[in-house]
């Protein structure tokens, strides 16, 4: 094991020494040689996320594949959001934006006496195990996120945003990462705010972030694959996730808004969510303006889906009669 | 009855001639610290502690250790001799660096993050004032006789002067890019601070802040230790990854040590014959044999370790450990 921290470290060290701190040290940045550091190990565990998505479970795409139809032309654009968040280009712009914010936040917190709080002073015997409390810090981030994922089907400004990760058609390993670059910083916020209320390390937030878009990049693959009856309630899979992405039709107009769980199912479980009839059904929006979304490419896609956005802002009093694309579709 | 007594006796004899052979680093990104044996060079517990933890300081009647968790507002106190956790006090804020004036009478943290200097009472840790200040307040030293803490800033690049008993800036002036490590020289009439944006360090008049001197150690020249002898110092240079000895007082680079991983903090053995520092980035501490002036060893520990300090302890303290690294330390 030490061997293989040495070798990953190595690695990581070699990258800073040779392209990054020399950048930092000329351009009198030293002041984020530590966070930079970080920002290195980051981008290699995208890069292992990459090679896991091809190397692993595109061969199950390709083996056990739930749609024979695949329009490639569709899915190249998924492959870029994939690369650009995987490989931390995404994730630097986020962070630019919200380390000011969530520092703002530490610091009036920190002014109105607030301590950061860690789960391991209610359970500590959590100290003793750091696989035990990985997975209570992973289950409680996953419970935040299934009630943010809801908030992104509630609200029409958010649904303005999320509706462009549901517009894509043809389902694949790659769509997870189709994401609004503003819905992504309003969840990196939310998120970041909650693992500083609940002391998630930043060592284990990053483990969780790994293996939690990993398991979410397996649930969006295009495979006929099961974990069978109880490792379905277990965990995310492909099976259960489609659901979500379910076009609504006039029987199932509420279809999408079900199965929201990020990782672990038990949240639609007990909140009344879940579905597990194992019917198979297109994905996509039924709403036109959306659909259109598929036909684009990044760029477009972004300025597209953030005038959409803009428009869900304006109050209804104030809106024109008909808004495509701004209310979920289901409403 | 007589044999066991004799066996006692010689046992006790034993533990009280055992040498202190344990050293402590702070492993910043792992909320732990690692106990380590200096004779068998081997990690033999990681015990946990709160939220990044950087640094530490020995209490001035050399009794407890003092580790700040900068993000959970905690200094922890451990015994020094024994290791053993004595306490916890809280509400100390963003401890990231602290100390205690030599005349016991003060405590000083940084708030590295939320950019304040804080005046403790060191009897008891009250807080006497707390003063906000831009930006990235990152080491601190004490002058000789206690009526004067400088801190460097490492954001706005400049050096500041706290008078103790007002806790008002004497003075505030730039110094460069990215001050870190300060150190006051036994005469009191130098201030020397490393650049960790620039190669080297500057002197500093403590009287003003002007700046009359300068040396070129190596690139990012962060931190300073004691070689003992009140005339030379190290000084850690993180992207050049050496450690330079400075002599003080013909003020220059006497000798270099290659250490790669990002040098940090550092401490000397009791005897001096070996300096300890931190490689932040490869999650291990060097071993340097000032003798052959050489690294001799890397021991592997947590994430990011930081601080360090040499405990009067023999064996590893008892609590509940992260995880047993090795309960029989290697003979060597």
């Amino acid at each position: 094991m030490r061997d293989l921290i040495d070798l990953w470290v190595g690695c990581q060290n070699w990258i800073f020494e040779t392209l990054v701190s020399p950048v930092l040290f000329q351009f009198g940045l030293m002041e984020w040689y530590e966070p930079a550091f970080n920002a290195v190990e980051i981008f290699m565990l995208g890069v292992v996320q990459i090679l896991v998505i091809v190397l692993g479970m595109r061969f199950f795409e390709k083996r056990w594949p739930l749609e024979r139809t695949a329009d490639d032309n569709l899915v190249g654009v998924d492959r870029v959001y994939t690369i650009l968040n995987k490989l931390g280009i995404v994730p630097l712009a986020l962070f630019t934006v919200s380390y000011p914010i969530t520092n703002q936040i530490e610091y009036l917190s920190r002014a109105f006496g607030f301590t950061p709080f860690r789960v391991e002073q209610v359970l500590p015997w959590l100290h003793d195990n750091a696989l035990a409390s990985f997975i209570v810090y992973f289950v409680l981030y996953d419970f935040v996120a299934y009630w943010l994922h809801r908030a992104q089907h509630r609200f029409s400004w958010w649904w303005a945003l999320h509706s462009l990760h549901h517009s894509q058609r043809q389902m694949t390993v790659w769509s997870d990462d189709r994401n609004h670059i503003v819905d992504d910083l309003l969840m990196t916020l939310a998120l970041a705010v909650f693992a500083q209320l609940v002391g998630v390390q930043p060592d284990d937030y990053v483990m969780i972030l790994m293996v939690g878009r990993l398991v979410e990049s397996w649930s969006h693959a295009n495979v006929d694959v099961s974990f069978g009856r109880i490792g379905e309630k277990l965990l995310v899979g492909p099976r259960f996730h489609r659901l979500h992405h379910a076009m609504a039709s006039a029987d199932e107009r509420h279809i999408h808004d079900h199965n929201f769980a990020p990782v672990f199912p038990v949240w639609d479980i007990l909140f009344g969510t879940a579905i597990y009839d194992g019917k198979h059904r297109p994905t996509g929006v039924d709403d036109p303006v959306v659909d259109a979304d598929n036909g684009r490419g990044w760029i477009t896609q972004q300025v597209t889906v953030f005038g959409r956005f803009v428009r869900a802002l304006v109050p209804r009093p104030m809106r024109a009669p008909v808004q495509p694309g701004l209310r979920p579709p289901a409403e | 009855m007589n044999r066991l007594a004799i066996v006692a006796g010689l046992f006790v004899l034993a533990a009280a001639s055992a040498r202190a052979d344990t050293v402590l680093v702070l492993n910043s990104e792992d909320a732990s610290y690692s106990i380590i044996s200096r004779s068998s060079r081997t990690e033999l517990v990681r015990l946990p502690v709160g939220r990044e933890p950087h640094h530490l300081f020995r209490s001035p009647d050399g009794k407890d250790v003092l580790i700040g968790s900068t993000a959970t507002n905690e200094l922890l106190v451990l015994d020094n001799k024994t290791g053993e956790k004595k306490g916890l006090v809280r509400d100390i804020v963003d401890p990231y660096q602290l100390g205690f004036s030599p005349d016991g009478k003060w405590f000083v943290t940084v708030a590295l993050r939320l950019d304040h200097v804080d005046f403790y009472r060191a009897d008891g840790f009250k807080l006497v004032n707390r003063i906000f200040i831009d930006s990235m307040p990152s080491h601190l030293a004490f002058d000789a006789d206690s009526k004067t803490v400088f801190v460097s800033l490492q954001e706005s690049g400049r050096l500041a002067a706290f008078d103790l008993e007002t806790q008002t800036v004497k003075w505030n002036v730039k110094v460069g890019t990215a001050p870190a490590g300060v150190l006051v020289l036994p005469d009191n009439n130098r201030v020397l601070v490393a650049l960790t944006g620039q190669d080297g360090l500057v002197v500093v008049n403590p009287k003003d802040g002007s700046i009359t001197g300068s040396l070129k150690t190596g690139r990012a020249a962060h931190n300073f230790w004691p070689k003992g002898d009140g005339r030379h110092w190290f000084l850690s240079n993180r992207v050049e990854n050496t450690v330079s000895l400075i002599d003080t007082q013909e003020m220059k680079v006497v000798g270099t040590i290659k250490v790669p991983g990002g040098p940090d903090c550092m401490d000397i053995t009791p005897d001096g014959k070996e300096l300890w520092v931190t490689q932040r980035f490869l999650r291990r501490i060097a071993v340097v044999d000032l003798e052959q002036m050489k690294m001799v060893a890397s021991i592997p520990v947590g994430k990011s370790p930081h601080g360090v300090v040499m405990l009067d302890a023999v064996g590893p303290p008892g609590g509940t450990p992260i995880r047993t690294v090795s309960a029989t330390p290697k003979k060597k």
